[in-house]
């Protein structure tokens, strides 16, 4: 079988004279403009095949339309939660994944592999080196400037040996195949092994919206991996079930949706620095049981942040004192000041380094570098400038890259290169150039046709329990236009795609789920950070009123169609209006505005505080904090925005709140019903059970100021959702101590003020107790008092003072919980870290 | 000349503020010609941990821990040390040799030339400047002469104006401005030498408070002081120039720790869980012992 690309008639296996059906096999109507430079097109037989057998899968999928295959995808992607922020963006974006992915033969990965470990080893010893003897400096293996030049060089750090005895157990690499094949290193990533998450989701999509068809064509699996790097964070810990956990600066990072995913597969919690503290030199975090002991943390926080007592004194994410632990037995990974190896420098000296320290020659050569503070360097750079890439060595801003981006050589006008040339006669060290690098291409399915792209791909590697290094069977793939790929994670316009590792011979198993437990079965809950407790109780909070505040303007609506625009002499309506100002659903309504304009703007105006638009917005926040501990199910339900409605339409109105009433629903069953009953599910729920007493009793003194109609006990009910019990019960109209019975003080009605109460009353027992005296803690007390005041009131002496009292109780109540289960200090006055002189 | 230093810096916060931890970075790391006779870093209230450090830089940290809640902190400094009267050279190499010579020094450590020669959190680069300064710092014009030609010039041109900054102001800004204290001359300084490739560091120390009879009293004698370290090449190694009083550094001034900037050197900073200082104050006292 040939495929000269230029000859499509000529086509593959089942070919007849008409040549292969396009609709089956699009794929051989693929036709690179260099062929020996593609992947596919110069691909040995059996691998062709592979392509071949995935194209025509694809395209039996989606019945020879591959348009629809990537709709599809993004379905998969989207019920996945993958999205990303680019640098500057408020709301994460949809993940953009190709459907075809980079297939890469089993026996070509294993040489990249062996050059990838040997790389990582060289690492290895360069770091340690740096932070003990720095002999490779001092015998001029590595210039000094290189070393001071870059901002990951943590001086602090010199002379403290790493507990696990490794400086790196994690380490991706940026890798590109040229036009003949060979691949070459483009950049090191030892910091972060940022997209290794996406690397996950997008096999995960993939294989879900093909089915079986990866594993058909012998695709090697991921699961082994993540195995190996959980085990290699947790063997060198000190404890035998070790805790370990992610150290994340927080959901405002570009790689936020990523950490929580990993932290979620590999079991560890996910924390942010100021769930942390450190104590006579170990690593705590702060939980709902107390202070519990960190054994592992892998950190993805940049060293200057890590640490304010020991780095940059202003970082507002870090945990100070964080160094303390790790020289003493924290396991910390990777260790800070590893990405010293980042420098762009350091790559012109990796070539002789492998020499020098391992006595080998580089197995993976990385893109020719030129650091420009040797003369002869500087020289051929400034006599090849045309031919070249120059960077800041440092990334920093400097003398014509005021920016510290990198720019082809060939791009600078002779006004910038005179600049250039002016910075680099003084500063040298602060430059370097490396070579162009050519990339083959591979087929990328674009709007339903195959184009020649030229890619990327970054693999990743970490380290096992016994410290051997164990390379990700795939990775993170990305396809562009302009193919130099050097951002951290997407640019605009890339693709990511799959990158499959195929040994044909073998089809492999399906892809199983990985697993995300550890060895030991536990039932007790992992720890529970104070701060998601508290993230858990206000995503609660917020939820419930916002499903209250929708049901108020539902009544409101009913009543404006029952009654009229101004209806006479009923009270009901200018209450209900009442209610929703005090909620700060609407703005302070002037004398022209309508209620039924009110209802509209209690459903979506930006402006008011407590309007179901911006509180489903708070949930949809903190639901994104709380990303790691949510089901898949419960993260779509509570992605799922704002019905659409058209204000002044009651019809419209009514039906979006049937439409938020019922998504609250969903949302509360689903949470309710993936979650395991430890504490995190005693603190949503208490944050739902604390936020419909407050809206009783909130709507009750709105409705019943003193007296109250008929009309306005009616509507009381029916915000309690007890209008038909009452019927069914009574008989007749309501009553005003009646309604009061039955929507606070009856224990056994669901809806009720008694009823939440008793639920609190239930968690706050469930939830483990710091003391050892048997006493109850103040929060227990607070409710327990609560609870007996209640059931001690009678409905014919309910005023508004009694009212008034209960909910001072519950604000007490309120605050008592947040006083002892969350991280106080931190809510009223943040964690400061200032420079005093 | 031996000299004795105290120095005393009090903190009050409104409200006391848990787990504060403190690096001070008060006891001196001793230069070539300083000798110390005696040392004691006093504490009030006592700290539950403390701990002493070399580095990062040429600084000694003291790092110290309060278990309990904190309201007030004082903390008092006292030393006394001998230090020599330096032979300061007359000439120097080029520039473009001292260039040359930073780059190969294969070495890392503290009074190493590479850790000072690259931009830092402060001393960050600045194109106004590196163009103010390039006149003075031509490749084949003498290093001391040319350090020598760019300090006159920042000292007149500047003016000393306490009140104007403080220590959160950005060197640009200082330089924008013309004016500024002793911290913000030494940042304009080290700024416009690492633009050319000369290693430049921030020292901090002290000068005597009341100058021996018939001699000037220095400015910026009665608080801490900084000024400029310039390596200049492998021979003369660190000379000191002082761009706020327009002098080369000798005996009258008492070197504690040397850095990147004021970042690395600072008599004290740290972390604790509530709200800032309320009050800052500290005194400086420097005498001739005999």
């Amino acid at each position: 079988m040939t495929d000269q690309g230029d000859t499509p008639f000529v086509g593959s296996g089942d070919a007849d004279l008409f040549g292969p059906d396009p609709e089956t096999d699009s794929l051989a109507y693929y036709a690179p403009q260099a062929p020996a430079a593609d992947l596919y097109s110069s691909s040995d037989p059996e691998i062709r095949k592979a392509w071949h057998d995935l194209a025509r899968g694809f395209a039996g999928q989606c019945h020879g339309n591959l348009h629809l295959l990537q709709d599809y995808l993004d379905r998969h992607v989207e019920d996945l939660g993958l999205a990303f922020r680019m640098t500057g963006d408020e709301q994460e974006r949809p993940w953009p994944l190709g459907p075809m992915p980079i297939l890469i033969s089993g026996a070509e990965w294993e040489e990249v592999t062996s050059g990838l470990i040997q790389r990582a080893e060289l690492l290895e010893h360069v770091i340690a080196d740096l932070y003990g003897e720095q002999k490779l400096v001092s015998d001029g293996h590595i210039p000094a400037a290189i070393v001071s030049g870059s901002n990951d060089f943590a001086r602090r750090m010199v002379g403290i040996r790493p507990e696990s005895g490794y400086f790196i157990s994690t380490y991706a690499v940026d890798l590109a195949r040229g036009p003949t094949g060979e691949w070459r290193v483009l950049a090191d990533r030892v910091r972060f092994p940022v997209g290794i998450g996406y690397a996950i989701q997008n096999r995960q999509a993939l294989a879900r919206a093909t089915g079986g068809l990866l594993a058909s064509i012998g695709t090697r699996q991921h699961s082994g991996f993540f195995n190996a790097l959980r085990r290699g964070i947790a063997k060198p810990c000190r404890r035998d079930d070790p805790r370990v956990a992610l150290l994340t600066p927080g959901r405002f990072n570009q790689s936020y949706p990523e950490q929580a995913l990993l932290a979620r597969q590999l079991g560890f919690s996910l924390v942010e620095g100021r769930d942390l503290t450190v104590r006579d030199g170990r690593l705590f975090a702060r939980t709902i049981a107390g202070l519990k002991r960190i054994d592992g943390l892998w950190r993805w926080i940049t060293t200057r942040d890590l640490d304010p007592l020991n780095f940059d004194a202003r970082s507002q994410i870090g945990v100070p004192n964080l160094i303390a632990a790790a020289s003493e037995s924290l396991v910390l990974t990777n260790w800070p000041g590893s990405g010293v190896v980042e420098s762009r420098a350091m790559p012109a000296f990796l070539p002789r380094l492998a020499r020098s320290v391992l006595g080998e020659q580089l197995a993976l050569p990385n893109a020719a570098t030129w650091w420009c503070g040797g003369e002869k360097e500087r020289q051929f750079v400034s006599a090849n400038f045309d031919d070249l890439v120059i960077s800041s060595a440092f990334r920093r801003p400097i003398t014509g890259l005021p920016d510290g981006h990198t720019r082809p050589g060939a791009s600078f006008s002779s006004a910038e290169r005179a600049e250039l040339a002016r910075g680099m006669a003084v500063r040298p060290m602060d430059y370097t150039a490396q070579e162009i690098v050519h990339l083959s291409t591979t087929p990328a399915l674009t709007n339903g046709r195959f184009e020649a792209r030229g890619f990327t791909l970054r693999a990743f590697l970490a380290r096992d329990e016994n410290g051997d290094w164990a390379v990700l069977q795939g990775g993170f793939g990305r396809v562009s236009e302009q193919g130099d790929l050097r951002t951290s994670l997407m640019g605009l316009g890339d693709i990511s795609t799959d990158v499959c590792i195929i040994d044909p011979e073998l089809p492999a198993a399906p892809e199983q789920v990985l697993k995300t437990t550890p060895r030991e079965i536990r039932r007790e809950q992992g720890l529970l950070p104070s701060q998601a407790a508290d993230n858990l109780f206000w995503l609660g909070r917020y939820g419930e009123r916002a499903q209250q505040t929708a049901r108020i303007v539902r009544v409101l609506v009913d009543q404006i169609a029952m009654s009229g625009e101004a209806p006479v002499g009923s009270t009901t309506v200018t209450r209900l209006a009442k209610l929703l100002t005090n909620l700060s659903a609407i703005k302070r309504p002037g004398k022209e505005t309508s209620f039924i304009d009110m209802a509209g703007q209690a459903l979506g105006d930006t402006r008011a505080a407590g309007s179901v638009r911006n509180l489903l917005q708070r949930e949809q926040q903190i639901a994104l904090i709380l990303r790691d501990r949510l089901s898949r199910d419960s993260w779509r339900a509570v992605q799922r925005d704002m019905p659409l409605f058209a204000s002044g339409d009651i019809e419209s109105l009514s039906l979006a709140c049937d439409r938020l009433i019922e998504r609250h629903a969903t949302l509360s069953w689903l949470l309710s019903d993936g979650m395991s009953r430890g504490p995190e599910w005693q603190f949503l729920n208490m944050g739902m059970s604390i936020e419909r007493a407050s809206m009783i009793l909130q709507a009750a003194q709105a409705i019943i100021p003193g007296s109250a109609s008929a009309d306005d006990l009616s509507a009381l009910l029916e915000l309690v959702d007890c209008q038909s019990l009452y019927r069914s019960r009574y008989l007749t109209m309501p009553y005003i101590a009646r309604v009061y019975d039955m929507v606070l003080l009856e224990p056994a009605q669901p809806r009720g003020l008694a009823f939440q109460i008793g639920k609190i009353e239930k968690h706050l027992n469930a939830i483990p107790t710091l003391r050892t005296d048997g006493m109850p803690e103040k929060p227990l007390r607070a409710v327990s008092q609560l609870r007996a005041k209640i059931e001690g009131t009678e409905a014919t002496q309910i005023g508004p003072m009694t009212l008034e009292e209960f909910r001072a109780d519950l604000a007490d109540l309120s605050e008592a919980i947040s006083e002892r289960y969350f991280l106080q200090a931190d809510r009223s006055n943040e964690v400061r870290t200032k420079r005093l002189f | 000349m031996r000299y004795r230093v105290r120095h005393v810096s009090k903190l009050a916060y409104d409200a006391p503020v848990a787990r504060a931890r403190f690096n001070l970075r008060l006891k001196p790391r001793l230069r070539r010609g300083q000798k110390l006779e005696s040392e004691s870093l006093r504490l009030s209230p006592q700290p539950s941990t403390h701990e002493d450090q070399r580095g990062p830089y040429w600084v000694k940290t003291t790092q110290v821990g309060f278990d309990n809640p904190l309201e007030t902190l004082e903390v008092a400094s006292e030393f006394v040390m001998d230090v020599a009267i330096p032979v300061l050279p007359t000439n120097g190499p080029a520039i473009s040799a001292v260039r040359v010579e930073a780059m190969e020094a294969a070495d890392l450590s503290d009074l190493a030339p590479a850790p000072y020669l690259f931009a830092s959190r402060i001393t960050t680069m600045s194109k106004p400047i590196t163009d103010w300064a390039s006149v003075h710092l031509l490749d084949e014009a003498d290093i001391l002469t040319a350090v020598g030609s760019l300090m006159g010039a920042l000292h007149a041109e500047f003016t000393y104006a306490p009140g104007t900054t403080d220590s959160r102001t950005p060197p640009e800004e200082a330089f924008a401005s013309r004016s500024g204290v002793c911290q913000d001359f030494t940042h304009v300084m080290i700024m416009a030498l690492r633009a050319h490739g000369i290693p430049a560091a921030y020292v901090s120390g002290y000068l005597l408070t009341l100058p021996p009879p018939g001699k000037e009293k220095l400015v910026g004698a009665d608080a801490m002081h900084a000024w400029v370290d310039v390596w200049c090449g492998r021979e003369l190694g660190w000379i000191g120039f002082d761009p706020t009083n327009n002098c080369l550094v000798t005996e009258d001034h008492i070197a504690i720790a040397m850095g990147r900037d004021y970042a690395d050197v600072s008599p004290i900073d740290g972390t604790f869980i509530g709200s800032a200082p309320q009050s800052m104050s500290s005194a400086v006292d420097v005498e001739l012992f005999r």
